[in-house]
């Protein structure tokens, strides 16, 4: 059969697969959605910001090996210099680094970056104009920046206003004044919001700047098209960076530490398909074209083991699997504008106890979250793996007794709960899950499907009773995930559940303004187990990722921030890789 | 000739009241049903302050009925402005999105609509006997089978486990975008085969009954000659309009197909725009679909004038 069809599409005349090319070092990538763009200030999504992340840089980023995550100097000499009082952090930055070449630089030369550019970006990124999907993380923060921002408002910034707290103080010195202690602000310079973008390109480029990627980044991109590839290039220019020569427990046992001290990047050019769909993503994974990947929910048995193992098959294939807990949580939020929740603990208690999540968990996720005890994930301080939260133990008869205490026995007298969620097939599986489960006990719920925008206008305008929901840690504090529940931060801010306890605010403020400490961290655990208690979500999981990686691709370690950036440590093994594909092994 | 020029400058008028309408209903839409965008747009932590600045920047602020106007002004200026979500020149996302929407939709649909017309006769001509059939049955059971089955199985088999052709992916410029078209064009003539083989026989079959055929037949002539020179040529009429409103849907693109085989269409883009309530997207393809369908309407009725020389345009 094979050869029938061979036969009859070579007599046809038609060339149906490339020829492979394995002269180069050519890094092969895929994303499941559309990148929206190259401009820093709106990185708002993930596929954005990781293809963002690998031509712009900024001053800070976290150490590629070390677990828990750390940050580290980047386009900064060192870390900064911070006052006593914490407000005023001082950076010198690198000498040296060129801005790649483009035409918007006289004789198309990329110039040397100053403190000024960062300067510029940060302002950017303040412009009401630029309606920056970053601005969060600076509101209020510096001193004189909102009030820079808002003196603007409906007319052209002018950028060659001073901020008081946002200044170079000479050609390779930035200072940052705080408006209040927030050590947080250096997980804000790690973010592809606040990276150096060129004026000049910003000037030159207008609207299409986030198609003219001009960064000091080890890769350059050339115009950036809506197309269905993404093609990268190792910047020549690149300054001399090193791969790390020290990282987490075990790194070096796993061969992470082999290209110690060699310059960076390690490959020539870099790939990345955008592959909506994950049946063509896997299969070109397994026929070598894509040198990780997720492993699909699909095919999810057909790599791993019950014991979270590689399977023989990929084994035998020289596949091998990286499983790492991702920084998220799932839930589903109780909105407190509504008395029934607000004023009624006990029966958010009694319905977090009927949801059965250990049984979710094998359905919605192959048994593959942890299951969450309270909204901190693993990995960061905060999240203490030896408490259990009581109201998540699967446990019918106590739901039962709490909901008759809330003045509900078996349910009566409760109106019906509408569970608004996304109209994904999951989705609503999950809606149906929770459906049987509170039924047990005499609630009712009715499932409302909606598209994603209609489910996040509705929970911004404070519109459902209960919601399903997750958060993906923008970085690795506690504080990140603890404000989702912070009274001030009601919707339309990020604490869509309203839920307004002052003991916890009050806690809250202090955690959030302390330094990294035991203190703190015991802070932030006192405040996860209140919130455990209180209920103001049933908590899901933590999800965990599951990539399978050719054997030619080395130096792979899984970073849930700036993953993007990760791709001048990969190495690849060409030879490995062409011999493997041409031995008919992978099929 | 006066009557017919008469009659297609009436009918290109005519587009006014319906692009009015197209772009009332799709306002209201927009509007009614999708709602608010600009939490979606701006992310997770969106403040109120940002949210009236996005409203104010997307006009959609003003009042309604100059929402409306604007609507009405794009469609008749072709200005469609930006995209809302990727902020991207639509003009240009739409010229991107042509080139490989239409390489893969024009080649598969000659190719489909040239083997379904000779197929057809074919069935036609032996109509009744096992071969006319053999193909009807074939059809039906094509025709049963799931757009997704084919392309799971043919990707899976024909792409990966034969290495025949790429698995998904697209490249600009010919030839380099062939290798990725063949496997979903193949797929898209297996699909659309079974129902073309079954209208058209349908439509050729209604024919071969009709008095005009039976006195050729009486007059002697052969059943070849029957079948070609008058059968078919009276058949052409329904073909003709069935093919040519297939037209502007082939510039929309497929959108499974694009979406399996990671090709750059304008399917893939819609739909993409329909999930972000990125609006001016979505403007802009309707507009442009109801203009490509009224276009067509008027060729195809252009075309019977050539088909059939009884038909005149008034």
């Amino acid at each position: 059969m094979r050869y029938l069809l061979l036969a009859m599409v070579l007599g046809l005349g038609f060339s149906c697969t490339k020829k492979r090319d394995f002269s180069q070092k050519t890094l092969q990538l895929s994303v499941a959605a559309k990148v929206k763009g190259f401009d820093p200030v709106n990185a708002g999504d993930s596929y954005s910001s990781n293809n963002i992340n690998r031509v712009y840089e900024g001053l800070l980023e976290y150490h590629y090996l070390k677990r828990p995550y750390e940050l580290q100097p980047n386009l900064a000499e060192s870390m900064p210099t911070v006052s006593d009082d914490g407000l005023t952090y001082t950076f010198k930055i690198k000498k040296g680094v060129m801005f790649h070449d483009d035409k918007c630089f006289p004789n198309g030369k990329g110039r040397e970056l100053v403190a000024a550019d960062f300067v510029y970006s940060i302002k950017r990124m303040a412009d009401l104009k630029n309606n920056s999907t970053g601005w969060w993380l600076l509101d209020g923060r510096i001193k004189g920046l909102n009030e820079w921002r808002d003196q603007y408002k409906g007319k052209d910034a002018n950028y060659a206003d001073k901020v008081e707290g946002l200044q170079a103080l000479d050609k390779y010195t930035l200072q940052f004044k705080l408006t209040s202690p927030y050590p947080q602000f250096l997980y804000s310079l790690a973010m592809v919001y606040t990276f150096a973008v060129p004026r000049e390109a910003v000037d030159m480029y207008k609207e299409e700047f986030l198609n003219h990627p001009v960064g000091t980044g080890p890769f350059i991109t050339g115009t950036f098209t809506q197309s269905n590839k993404i093609v990268y290039e190792k910047n020549p220019n690149y300054r001399d960076v090193y791969y790390p020569s020290e990282g987490a427990e075990g790194d070096k046992e796993k061969g992470l530490l082999k290209d110690a001290g060699k310059k960076l990047p390690l490959v020539d050019r870099i790939e990345v398909m955008i592959q909506p769909e994950s049946q063509p993503r896997w299969l070109n994974f397994n026929s070598g074209k894509l040198d990780l990947m997720e492993v699909p929910k699909d095919n999810f048995d057909q790599v791993v083991t019950p014991d979270k193992k590689i399977t023989d098959t990929y084994a035998k294939k020289d596949i091998a699997l990286n499983i790492i807990p991702d920084m998220d949580v799932t839930y589903i939020a109780f909105n407190h504008d509504d008395p029934l929740f607000n004023k009624n603990k006990k029966l958010r208690q009694a319905m977090s106890l009927a949801y059965n999540s250990e049984e979710a968990n094998k359905l919605f996720y192959y048994g593959k979250g942890i299951i969450a005890q309270s909204i901190v994930p693993p990995g960061i301080a905060g999240f203490d793996p030896n408490y259990k939260n009581p109201y998540k133990q699967f446990n019918i008869e106590k739901a039962k007794k709490l909901l008759a205490e809330a003045g509900y026995p078996e349910g009566k007298g409760l109106p019906v709960i509408k569970y608004d969620t996304t109209a994904t097939t999951v989705a609503r599986q999950m809606g149906e899950f929770l459906k049987a489960a509170m039924d047990q006990i005499g609630i009712k719920i009715e499932v409302v499907t909606n598209t994603w925008p209609q489910l996040t206008q509705k929970v911004k305008k404070r519109q459902t009773q209960i919601y399903g929901m997750a958060w993906i840690g923008d970085y690795p504090d506690a504080e990140n995930f603890l404000q989702l529940l912070y009274g001030p931060n009601a919707a339309p801010g990020p604490n869509g559940s309203n839920y307004n306890n002052p003991v916890f605010n009050q806690k809250f403020e202090v955690a959030k303004n302390m330094q990294q400490s035991p203190e703190r961290k015991k802070l932030y655990e006192e405040l996860t187990q209140m919130i455990a208690e209180e209920v103001p979500l049933i908590f899901g999981v933590h999800r965990t990722i599951f990539v399978a990686k050719h054997g030619w691709l080395q130096n792979y370690k899984y970073s849930t921030f700036a993953n993007g950036a990760n791709a001048k440590f990969y190495n690849l093994d060409m030879k490995k890789k062409e011999e493997t594909i041409k031995s008919g092994k992978l099929r | 000739m006066n009557s017919s020029w008469n009659y297609i400058i009436r009918r290109i008028l005519y587009l006014i009241p319906v692009l009015l309408g197209v772009c009332f209903l799709i306002f209201i839409l927009f509007n009614v049903v999708a709602g608010d965008p600009v939490y979606l747009l701006l992310g997770k932590h969106a403040s109120v302050e940002q949210a009236a600045e996005l409203r104010e920047q997307l006009g959609l602020n003003k009042p309604l009925f100059m929402q409306y106007l604007d609507v009405v002004k794009s469609a008749f200026t072709f200005d469609f402005g930006r995209s809302w979500s990727t902020k991207q020149e639509i003009s240009s996302m739409m010229i991107q999105g042509a080139i490989p929407s239409l390489t893969l939709t024009i080649p598969a649909f000659v190719i489909s609509t040239i083997l379904s017309v000779l197929f057809a006769i074919l069935v036609a001509f032996y109509r009744g006997k096992g071969i006319d059939l053999f193909i009807r049955v074939t059809c039906i059971c094509m025709m049963s089978i799931s757009v997704l089955v084919y392309i799971l199985v043919f990707q899976n088999y024909l792409a990966y486990e034969f290495g025949l052709f790429e698995i998904s992916g697209y490249e600009y410029g010919f030839p380099d975008f062939v290798p990725y078209v063949i496997l979903p064009i193949i797929i898209w003539v297996v699909l659309t085969l079974g129902p073309d083989i079954r209208f058209y026989r349908t439509m050729i079959l209604d024919e071969i009954y009709q008095d005009y055929v039976r006195t050729a037949r009486a007059k002697g002539l052969n059943e070849k000659k029957v079948m070609l020179k008058h059968v078919l040529r009276n058949a052409m009429i329904p073909i003709v309009t069935y093919t040519v409103v297939q037209l502007p849907f082939l510039l929309l693109g497929s959108l499974l197909l694009e979406s399996f085989f990671s090709i750059p269409g304008l399917g893939g883009m819609t739909i993409t725009a329909l999930n972000s309530s990125d609006f001016p997207v979505l403007k802009a393809m309707t507009i442009l679909s109801a203009i490509g369908i009224a276009v067509f309407t008027l060729i195809q009725d252009i075309l019977y004038t050539v088909v059939d020389p009884r038909v005149k345009l008034q």
